[in-house]
């Protein structure tokens, strides 16, 4: 293996891997814009300019490989290559490069979006100088061009470094965008007749070096060092792509992919980030509901627990097989753990069954048709999962009281099923739904119980490959909103039976009880990226990009 | 005086010449049935590389060795270019060969396809010589007919094919990888390299691309063997060369001579001294992007050798002349307007620093210039110069770096003065 010098650090070097690269990994840090790991590289932005003793001017460290030399020729008698990051050459080339970069730049951080997470804020501050040179009118271009209905782009900010456009040509694959004009006037572009409307159009959002292209729906909301942050796992599909969750005051702002290569890359799509704006439409109950008659009565947590102990009571009658207990692959796995107990307790019987809600198609980057994000962990846990998309009203019909955790079986139905259901639950003794929002099904409830989002609770879910993760509390949920597992045991221990405690470190020790892969592991181990839990089809494997 | 040769340039001004008839009148294609019928590719191949034919494009990169770049045998697919994309300013001399001969180019294009066993040629040409396309697609479906080009070419079994494609009007794809991004049909932009076109070239195939006058020569180097090639003009680059003398002398044109030339000679005895008898002020020697000499700079040889000594090179030897009623601040001005408007904008020296500097100069040119000026000419191109992926960022940077060393006291009297000095001398001189 070739071995060379970067700066002061002798480093062996894989032959053919560029010297950005090798630099990244030793913790040499060499300003880029174009160059991103996942993308094809280009070399054209010119920030990465390195000193390499015997080339006769700088070179880009991006596009720049290694290579071996004959033994007699190694430099000082044993380096393949000698590569200086500060030395005068190397920084007067940067320095070269940032004044050109900022030249025509709006400098309108105030109002940019980026500023805080600007990298070429950054690295102004780093290499670049304080004053400008330029004593001219700046170049302007427009300021606010809707190219697609998630991306606002301002083409002043642009500093052409062409990333969103080699992502939608070699990731999403749509090429929507080119670059047009020439000289200084060159711009991004989209095509005569196009958007920027593909199901990943925001990942052009997060590798914007800078704030030419911002989100519409995060835009103006906040500054981003106010952003509270915390690693979770998006839960809109069977993929779970790592995410982060940056919210503001109780109110969730955006997702952001976070860099999996065994799971999601740096990517993710549209649908899941936008559950910001889909969350906003929820009717958001806050205290748990007992309803008698057309009257819903409000209940503080403390005395609920009684009080659906008594409402039960009410139904003596109701034995083991009077129950449909429908569960979600939206349940975090101690919430299934909860829900396992639960029925154990009071219906004598082993938890129901989870739905596989599936539309749309698989691509070929991250979407799974399959919209549960847990239903590997179901299969874990040893809760059978239903046929995919099977009618829920077969599981109801018949029935004389349901416990419906997570799901709406009458708000995602349509037509003659949705009227089924509906029949179904009307003619129940006693129907329990919990959920984090009042859906068209526990409108026909006797119990409502308020969960937490997932992005208000921990839990641990298990996509489809096999890996678990954890999500993590982003905010405090706005109403006194619990996952399923802590109401478990309010509810257990109300009646009198034994009951972890109701936390979430309480049930994932249960929880490791019944799942083999997580014997002996601890919470850390799930951390940043998961932990294999099964072993993963291999065909399923994604593209790996490793930390932008 | 050295002799004018008439070599490459043999049948300027014969009549018809552009026919087929009348180039294979005066011998044309039998340097093809040469190497068709007796010559393998290697001898071919071999005979060009030891004629030291220089490439007569700008950069004068060895041709011979440039074709054996490409991975060898038939079975590979492989594409020739000829760049006949000739726009840097000051330089005309291929237009002058595709106009009035071009079957010579198209002979020399086949017997490289032979010498390569490439499976055809792309010809792009400038869009604005729409003349020249047309006299070339002429020529093209000539030799079809006269079985010079197509299937199994003169009995050999050869199979070479040339297609003619109109470029749209970019200095910049006359760089050779932004040339077959164009030709591809995409936005002509220089490629990263490597990989080089010998590997990685039109629509990702092994290609060798080359320059009009380099074609040209290749029947010369095989009529006449590499020998009497290497004969003429200097070692360093044997072989003629088409200076294009354009500016203030009295007779512009095409000059064919041998390389050895002095740039005096071509100046004040071929092209007949300096228009209105006045004093030679500057001279650009190889087509606009080179470093500018002075008047007492002349007394070089025109080859790479001679005019290194003075700082400069030959570029593509299209000469430009000023006499001294030109404003050196002006011409600068005149050549950054074009680099800045040239720019492909893809490396962000090249295309932020080109627009600065054409700033700069205008604002010299037009009075609100500063004494710290040509410091900061010389600091912004200096933060240009070899810092893109293409050689067009060091074309703007060399005059502006150039112009400003040699005549640094007239782009300072620009900035004391608060207006161009040149301006009254400029108006009277009425040439």
């Amino acid at each position: 293996m070739p071995l060379i010098r970067i700066d002061d650090q002798e480093i062996e070097a894989p032959q053919g891997e560029t010297i950005l690269r090798v630099a990244l990994k030793h913790g040499i840090a060499i300003p880029y814009y174009c160059y991103h790991p996942a993308l094809s590289i280009v070399g054209q932005c010119r920030m990465c300019l390195v000193e390499v003793k015997g080339a006769p001017k700088p070179l880009t460290a991006c596009s720049t490989t290694i290579g071996t030399l004959p033994p007699g020729k190694k430099i000082e008698g044993k380096y393949d290559m000698v590569v200086s990051t500060k030395s005068e050459t190397a920084r007067k080339a940067q320095r070269g490069v940032l004044e050109f970069l900022l030249l025509n730049h709006p400098l309108d951080c105030p109002i940019c979006d980026q500023a805080g997470e600007c990298q070429l804020q950054e690295y102004s501050y780093t290499f670049g100088d304080p004053a400008s040179r330029l004593e001219f009118e700046k170049v302007h271009a427009p300021k606010r061009v809707d190219i697609g209905p998630h991306v606002v782009f301002d083409v002043e900010r642009c500093i052409k470094c062409t990333r969103c456009i080699r992502f939608c040509q070699e990731i999403s694959k749509t090429g929507e965008l080119t670059l047009s004009e020439r000289g200084v006037y060159t711009r991004v572009d989209i095509f005569p007749g196009r958007e920027l409307d593909n199901p990943y159009s925001v990942c052009t959002v997060d590798i914007c070096p800078v704030g030419a292209l911002t989100s519409r729906e995060f835009r103006f909301k906040e500054r981003v060092w106010f952003l509270k942050s915390v690693n979770s796992v998006c839960q809109e599909c069977s993929r779970g792509c790592s995410v982060r969750v940056d919210a503001y005051k109780g109110e969730v702002l955006r997702l952001v992919p976070r860099d999996n290569p065994q799971v999601n890359g740096p990517w993710m799509c549209d649908y899941g980030r936008l559950v910001t704006e889909r969350m906003k439409g929820l009717d958001l109950a806050g205290r748990p509901l007992l309803r008698s008659g057309a009257v819903w009565q409000g209940y503080e947590w403390k005395e609920f627990g009684a009080a659906l102990v008594e409402k039960m009571a009410g139904f003596p009658a109701l034995k083991s097989d009077s129950w449909a207990v429908v569960l979600s692959g939206r349940l975090s796995l101690e919430e299934m753990a909860g829900a396992q107990a639960v029925s154990q307790a009071f219906f004598e019987r082993s938890a129901g069954s989870v739905p596989d809600v599936a539309w749309g198609e698989d691509d070929e980057l991250l979407i799974r048709k399959e919209r549960r994000p847990n239903l590997m962990g179901a299969r874990l846990m040893g809760i059978p999962v239903g046929e995919q998309n099977a009618p829920l009203s077969g599981l109801l019909t018949g029935k004389k009281a349901a416990l419906i955790l997570r799901e709406d079986p009458v708000g995602d139905a349509q037509g003659a099923e949705k009227a089924a259901v509906e029949t179904a639950l009307a003619s129940m003794d006693l129907v329990i739904v919990a959920d984090s929002a009042f859906t068209d099904t526990a409108r026909l409830a006797h119990v409502f119980i308020p969960l937490a989002g997932w992005h208000e609770m921990e839990g641990v879910t298990v996509n489809f490959l096999g890996v678990a993760q954890k999500t993590a509390r982003a905010v405090v949920p706005p109403r006194d909103r619990r996952p399923f597992y802590e109401v478990a045991s309010l509810w257990l221990t109300a009646a009198g039976h034994e009951a972890p405690e109701p936390t979430f470190p309480g049930w994932h020790a249960k929880v490791k009880e019944s799942v083999p892969g997580l014997a002996g592991t601890s919470i850390k181990d799930l951390l940043p990226n998961g932990l294999q839990v099964l072993d993963a089809p291999a065909k399923d494997k994604v593209k790996k990009g490793e930390g932008a | 005086m050295t002799e004018v040769l008439k070599l490459l340039t043999r049948n300027v001004g014969k009549p018809n010449s552009t026919h087929v008839d009348a180039y294979m009148g005066s011998g044309g294609y039998e340097s093809l049935m040469t190497v068709l019928h007796k010559w393998t590719p290697e001898q071919t191949l071999n005979e060009v590389k030891a004629a030291n034919l220089k490439g007569r494009g700008g950069a004068g990169f060895p041709a011979g060795l440039k074709w054996s770049f490409l991975p060898k045998g038939k079975e590979v697919l492989k594409y020739l270019v000829c760049n006949a994309d000739e726009s840097e300013p000051g330089t005309f001399k291929d237009r002058l060969l595709i106009e009035n001969d071009p079957h010579s180019i198209l002979e020399g294009i086949i017997i490289a396809g032979w010498a390569t066993q490439a499976a055809g040629c792309f010809f792009y040409i400038r869009g604005e010589m729409p003349a020249g396309a047309r006299i070339f697609q002429k020529a093209v479906d000539q030799a079809y007919a006269k079985g010079f080009l197509g299937k199994n070419i003169l009995g050999s079994g050869f199979n070479f094919d040339v297609w003619v494609s109109r470029g749209a009007g970019a200095y910049i794809c006359g760089e050779e990888t932004a040339l077959m991004d164009s030709l591809e049909g995409k936005r002509g932009q220089p490629r990263l390299k490597p990989p080089f076109p010998a590997g990685y070239g039109v629509y990702g195939v092994p290609t060798n691309i080359n320059n009009v006058e380099s074609y040209a020569n290749v029947p010369l180097i095989i009529r006449n063997g590499a020998g009497w090639y290497t004969a003429i003009g200097s070692p360093s680059a044997p072989g003629t060369r088409l200076f294009g003398i354009s500016g203030h002398v009295k007779r512009p044109g095409v000059f064919e001579l041998p390389s050895g030339v002095t740039l005096r000679e071509l100046i004040y005895e071929h092209a007949g001294g300096i228009l209105g008898d006045r004093p030679l002020k500057a001279v650009i020697p190889g087509g606009s992007s080179v470093p500018v000499l002075r008047a007492d700079q002349i007394d070089v040889t025109m080859d790479p050798d001679g005019l290194k000594s003075v700082g400069t090179m030959v570029g593509s030897a299209g000469v430009i002349v000023m006499n001294d009623s030109v404003c050196m601040v002006k011409a600068l001005l005149n050549l950054m307007e074009f680099y800045a408007h040239e720019s492909c904008g893809q490396c962000t020296p090249c295309r932020e620093g080109t627009h600065w500097l054409e700033l700069i100069v205008r604002r010299l040119e037009e009075g609100g210039g500063r004494p710290s000026d040509c410091d900061l000419i010389l600091d912004v191109a200096g933060n240009i110069m070899g810092r893109t992926i293409c050689p067009l960022g060091d074309a703007a940077a060399m005059p502006a770096i150039s112009f400003v060393q040699q005549f640094r006291e007239e782009f300072e009297a620009h900035a004391r003065e608060g207006r161009c000095p040149m301006r009254d001398v400029r108006m009277t001189a009425a040439i």
